[in-house]
């Protein structure tokens, strides 16, 4: 609900913020975000088997097959539930902003680990200082990327998949246990807490029968 | 009291009701939303919002786009220029007003 107290500053991102919270609060997101990462995990886990990885298709698979996938889900769950609305360009340009900027941090750190592979000694000491604090490094990372968009989407539950990121890939660093299993056990988290929400939405938004969902006739 | 009261003359009746303002903030910071997501928004009745929604139309600051989502037909409900304009008006304005007020009241 949007609340707006004349006596407090009347803040227009909060408005913002809890209508993307309303619009995300069905889990569909979490869902997918976690079958990605659940996809990753098996990708990795597959490689270390097989030795036959598909990496190069991966990235291409969220916005490629899910987020269309996603999308659909979301107008036959959300939309005749809780109505729907379109976000202006403002918010979507926020979001394309951090996703660049993701996209080149990721190419820097792909540059990086490229060049800490030669046989420099520059290199090796970048690599001694990458490789035995890989698990740290990239808990970091994922809990950074995971509270930006929190902050951005206003959606509080990423701050927390940041912090079980942070304290799993931690943990990953005192305890030997592969890679792939790390993010199986997110992946699974992101995914189980996805239908928790995703259950409590249905139930708590009934669908309503007839033509509810568009603007009354009266208007 | 303002020290010029002759501001709170400028404040929009229309858009300071305390329903409306909330359903004109709200079509602020999205393009477009439908009468449900409204109505669970701003938790308020269809009846009552749907009077509001009409004051807002009739004032032309609201505006009624009928769309195709799926090939089913939808109505969403958007704020035309004019209405944002009113908005921003309203929002500088009141915050003129509440600022001119005095921080102290004069007899204490």
């Amino acid at each position: 609900m949007v609340i707006i107290r004349m006596n407090d500053k009347m803040s227009l991102r909060e408005v913002e913020k809890r209508t993307y919270m309303s619009y995300h609060q069905d889990g569909l997101i979490d869902i997918f975000v976690g079958i990605y990462v659940l996809l990753f995990g098996s990708d990795i886990l597959l490689s270390t088997v097989t030795e036959f990885s598909t990496w190069f298709v991966i990235p291409a698979v969220f916005p490629a097959i899910m987020v269309p996938i996603w999308i659909s889900v979301k107008k036959r769950i959300t939309m005749p539930r809780i109505g729907y609305v379109k976000f202006g360009s403002r918010g979507t340009n926020k979001l394309m902003a951090i996703l660049l900027g993701l996209t080149i941090a990721g190419l820097g750190a792909f540059m990086v680990f490229s060049f800490a592979s030669r046989s420099q000694v520059w290199a090796l000491t970048l690599r001694n200082l990458i490789v035995p604090n890989g698990m740290i490094i990239i808990g970091i990372s994922a809990a950074a990327i995971s509270s930006l968009f929190a902050y951005t989407m206003g959606l509080k539950r990423l701050y927390v998949y940041g912090l079980v990121t942070l304290a799993l890939f931690l943990t990953g660093h005192f305890i030997t246990i592969p890679f792939a299993y790390f993010l199986l056990t997110i992946g699974l988290v992101i995914i189980i807490n996805g239908f928790v929400l995703l259950i409590g939405f249905i139930r708590k938004y009934p669908l309503l029968q007839g033509d509810e969902t568009n603007v009354k006739k009266s208007l | 009291m303002s020290k010029n009261p002759s501001n709170l003359k400028n404040i929009n009746r229309l858009i300071h009701e305390p329903t409306r303002l909330m359903i004109v903030t709200q079509l602020y910071v999205v393009e477009s939303a439908d009468f449900l997501f409204l109505q669970h928004q701003l938790q308020m009745t269809p009846g009552n919002l749907s009077s509001h929604l009409s004051k807002l139309e009739e004032a032309g600051y609201v505006e009624i786009v009928k769309e195709f989502i799926e090939r089913k037909p939808h109505t969403a409900l958007k704020l035309t220029k004019k209405g944002r304009a009113a908005f921003n008006k309203y929002r500088k304005n009141i915050k003129k007003v509440l600022e001119d007020l005095p921080s102290q009241p004069p007899y204490l």
